[in-house]
């Protein structure tokens, strides 16, 4: 096996273990329903008072699958930095350091394949949620192909914030505090709350400029209203985000490594 | 002397169901059955059985955890599940698997807040730490967070923090659990002192023959939820010794002894191991047979070590006749 | 009856000074985590000054109000884990069979089980909770003195629905799961004003998810000053409470017969 192979088989391995658990549908079917159902309440009344058709480019309908998916990139992720933080902690990730293989690209692999499961189940969860409550948006193919197209990298671009502060355990006691003020700007200025058209229009290119909009905002904006030049400004966002980030993990990676040669973990 | 602990008939059946669906049924299984046995106050007990007997069910009954199918039973003359709230007042426990003390505090938090939990009188509640600080020896380390302690240091104080509120049982689960050698013996050391000294009744459960051996008088084994021995410990051994070990040392070279019932564990040129199964074979003969053997400088016999003593009551339990036996005899 | 309670109302405060020495061995992990909390907290309290500069009001309630909403319920939150942190955890400790060791001791079981451990991260809530009413709503006394009423009744019905939940475990044997879910749609619903909702929803926040009573009741009486609100509300918390009580003693008779799934001796 050539040594790039390795890593869609780990991904594929973790994304069938994530299968397994199935009794995870049932309690993702409430929490999603209770969400979207307050969701869709608030939205409701709002669309009600206003006396408006759409508000900020968004009929009810699309508010609420824009909130499908927005909820499910955030439900799906996997608990990369604490792996990562309790490999560090245990001396686990000494130990891989023995094993063919590079650690960050095996954390992305297995990464990638749980959270792709875990982001469909959302998805088909949600989207049963919200055709009962508001029934079908129009779709058109090309707006799911890029749509589809943009999520992987949201998710690498995500992958790579969590793995950072997951190393964060090598000068850090605790990193759980750190995570959670991520995870917390990610959902409001990421806008899995509330779509950017809606915040104050100072505030909108600057969101639209940090990288929290391209993990949450992008995708799901792009599903809604498909537009292959936002797709390509898109694209174009993530993949220097990637880029930069990925060079600051690299760099992250080799000092924390240094401290293990030295320190013995 | 008035009993601390009077246990008659009881029995504790558990009913659970087994399947799913509709393959569903009700399941009955006797956990203890019929039990009765008395110990006297400030006697120390081990009570002991394989992983399943029930064990921990009748420790459950008689701290008052659960109530039993039926029979009666008597902890201080209190009935366990029904004045459990009086009676925990009055007895201590020590699970070596689960500890009573905070983790990142050190001893003296955790005994500050047992002197609070049990509402302990100050004066007599400093009275009683300092007591137990000196004699467990904690005095060095009553300050340091747990979780920089030794095992052994931590069992120490375990066991010191279920003495705070001078109980009159202690109940003590696999208190050795995981100790070194040494760490081990001065346990078992300061419990068997303060059982003598202090007159605390000791109900131990311990998969260690040695804790058995050193800290109590007498054992109880149960098996399949029934008591299969109750008896002093010296008896024990005396009763299960169906086989001895002899070591003959002779001024010069020996024949070899060939008797039925005789095992060869050794033999060198002036010395001689045999393991004698004095069911088949009386030890004179055995003896007689030795005597001819050679000139025989030295000789010792020893008993069996107590593990295999409990390994083989454990196997004979496996038939309920074995059990009848041991209750008539 | 008296010396009983100022006895337990001792330990209680012994117990939370321990967890407090305890948590204070990683001072660090745990001045970011309640830090993260804070941070957590306030993501939502932004999302409604967001929402509400975009729309005026929502059924009569303006900005302040749904913020009164989120510093009751983080309060309330805060104060019922930062003392009685053993609440959420009844359901996996019944099922493993732990209650066993609090059993022992000559202390009312339930009591002294909640009060046994405490949630650190509950008392960035609790704080949260204060600062941002004093902070944003900006209290004159008599409504700042029923707000800390009305906080405290909220920790009640919080400590009272999670002994409740965590509570089935006695008969479903491990009900982790559901338990999370239920306190999950409680939370939730406790922190969207209750006026969205309308017919059989609304009636069931005052039954199966009793969140009107900190999202509903509350804020009326707060808005209005009116005491029979308040008193509507304090009321709806002790049933709560009493209901959780209940469940639970009669549940234990289970327990100590020990009829459980997983109890085996």
């Amino acid at each position: 096996m050539s040594s790039w192979q390795k890593y869609p088989w780990i991904a594929l391995v973790a994304a069938r273990s994530n299968l397994a658990y199935w009794g995870d549908v049932a309690s993702r079917f409430i929490f999603l329903g209770v969400v979207l159902y307050i969701f869709l309440r608030l939205w409701q009344v709002t669309y009600a008072q206003m006396g408006a058709a759409e508000l900020g480019g968004f009929t009810l309908a699309q508010m609420l699958w824009y909130l499908v998916i927005t909820e499910s990139i955030t439900l799906s992720g996997p608990r990369v930095a604490q792996a990562v933080d309790e490999d560090v902690r245990t001396g686990v990730l000494s130990v891989q350091l023995v094993r063919p293989m590079s650690y960050p690209l095996f954390r992305l692999s297995t990464t990638m394949g749980e959270r792709l499961v875990r982001f469909v189940m959302n998805l088909l969860v949600g989207s049963v949620v919200a055709l009962v409550f508001v029934g079908p948006i129009k779709l058109e193919g090309a707006g799911c192909l890029i749509f589809l197209l943009s999520v992987p990298a949201a998710f690498i671009l995500d992958f790579l914030t969590n793995f950072s502060i997951g190393l964060g355990a090598f000068w850090l006691e605790d990193t759980s505090g750190l995570l959670l003020i991520y995870s917390r700007l990610t959902m409001i200025l990421g806008g899995m709350l509330l779509p950017l058209e809606l915040f104050p229009d100072w505030l909108q290119p600057v969101l639209k400029a940090l990288p929290f909009s391209s993990v949450i905002y992008g995708p799901a904006h792009l599903l809604v209203h498909p537009d292959w030049s936002a797709w390509a400004d898109l694209a174009i966002r993530q993949l220097s985000f990637i880029l930069v980030l990925s060079l600051f993990v690299a760099f992250l990676y080799r000092t924390a490594l240094k401290r293990v040669f030295s320190n013995g973990g | 002397m008035s009993n601390a602990v009077k246990v008659e008939k009881l029995a504790k059946v558990f009913e659970f169901n087994k399947g799913r669906g509709f393959s569903k049924t009700r399941v009955e299984t006797t956990a203890v059955d019929r039990i009765s046995f008395e110990v006297p106050e400030g006697q120390s007990l081990a009570f002991i059985g394989p992983n399943g007997a029930g064990k921990s069910t009748t420790i459950k009954m008689l701290t008052g955890i659960l109530r039993p199918t039926s029979g009666e039973a008597e902890v201080l003359s209190l009935v366990p599940w029904r004045q459990r709230n009086k009676l925990s007042r009055l007895i201590g426990a020590v699970f070596g698997q689960r500890s009573q003390l905070w983790y990142h505090l050190p001893p003296r938090d955790t005994f500050e807040l047992l002197s609070r939990i049990y509402e302990l009188d100050r004066s007599q509640y400093l009275r009683r730490s300092d007591m137990l600080i000196e004699r467990f020896a904690l005095a060095s380390f009553l300050d340091t967070p747990v979780r920089k302690l030794s095992l052994g240091q931590r069992m120490r104080a375990e066991v010191a923090a279920s003495l705070l509120h001078q109980p009159r049982i202690v109940f003590l689960d696999e208190p050795t659990i995981g100790l070194d050698v040494v760490a081990r013996q001065e346990l078992r050391d300061v419990i068997r002192e303060w059982n003598r000294e202090e007159g605390v009744t000791i109900f131990l459960t311990s998969h260690d023959a040695g804790d058995i051996e050193s800290v109590s008088r007498r054992v109880i084994v149960i098996n399949h939820g029934r008591i299969v021995l109750d008896d002093k410990i010296s008896n024990m051994r005396r009763r299960y010794l169906s086989s001895k070990v002899l070591n003959i040392k002779f001024h010069d070279e020996h024949s070899e002894v060939a008797v039925n019932g005789v095992t060869v564990l050794k033999s060198t040129g002036y010395a001689l191991k045999l393991e004698v199964d004095c069911q088949v074979v009386g030890m004179e003969e055995v003896l007689h047979h030795v005597v001819n053997a050679g000139s025989v400088a030295d000789i010792t016999i020893e008993d069996p070590p107590l593990e295999e003593v409990i390994a083989h009551i454990y196997g004979q339990a496996g038939s309920s006749e074995a059990a009848e036996n041991v209750e008539v005899s | 009856m008296f010396k009983k309670l100022a006895s337990y109302l001792a330990l209680a405060v012994t117990y939370v000074k321990l967890n407090f020495l305890s948590q204070l061995e990683y001072r660090g992990a745990f001045l970011s985590q309640v830090v993260a909390m804070f941070v957590n907290d306030s993501v939502w309290v932004v999302f409604w000054v967001l929402f509400f500069t975009r729309f005026p009001a929502l059924r009569g309630w303006n900005v302040s109000d749904v913020i009164t909403i989120w510093a009751l319920a983080a309060s309330g939150f805060g104060l019922a884990h930062g003392i009685c942190g053993n609440a959420l955890q009844l359901a996996s400790l019944i099922a493993r069979g732990q209650l066993d060791v609090w059993m022992l001791y000559p202390r009312a079981l339930l009591s002294h089980l909640l009060v046994g451990r405490m949630s650190a991260t509950a008392w960035g809530d609790a704080l949260f909770g204060y600062v941002v009413y004093l902070v944003m709503v900006r209290p004159d006394c008599p409504h700042l003195l029923l707000f800390v009423l009305l906080s405290l009744s909220t920790a009640v019905l919080f400590v009272g629905f999670s002994v409740l939940s965590g509570s089935l475990s006695f008969y479903l044997g491990n009900s982790e799961g559901v338990t999370e879910q239920w306190n999950f749609s409680l939370i939730t619903f406790s922190t969207y004003p209750a006026t969205l909702f309308e017919g059989w929803v609304k009636l069931l926040l005052f039954t199966l998810i009793p969140a009107g009573f900190v999202s509903y009741l509350p804020v009326e009486a707060l808005r209005q000053l009116s005491l029979p609100h308040a008193a509507a509300a304090l009321g709806g918390s002790v049933m709560v409470l009493v209901a959780g009580v209940s469940v639970f003693y009669h549940g234990l008779g289970r327990y100590e017969s020990g009829n459980l799934m997983e109890m085996r001796g």
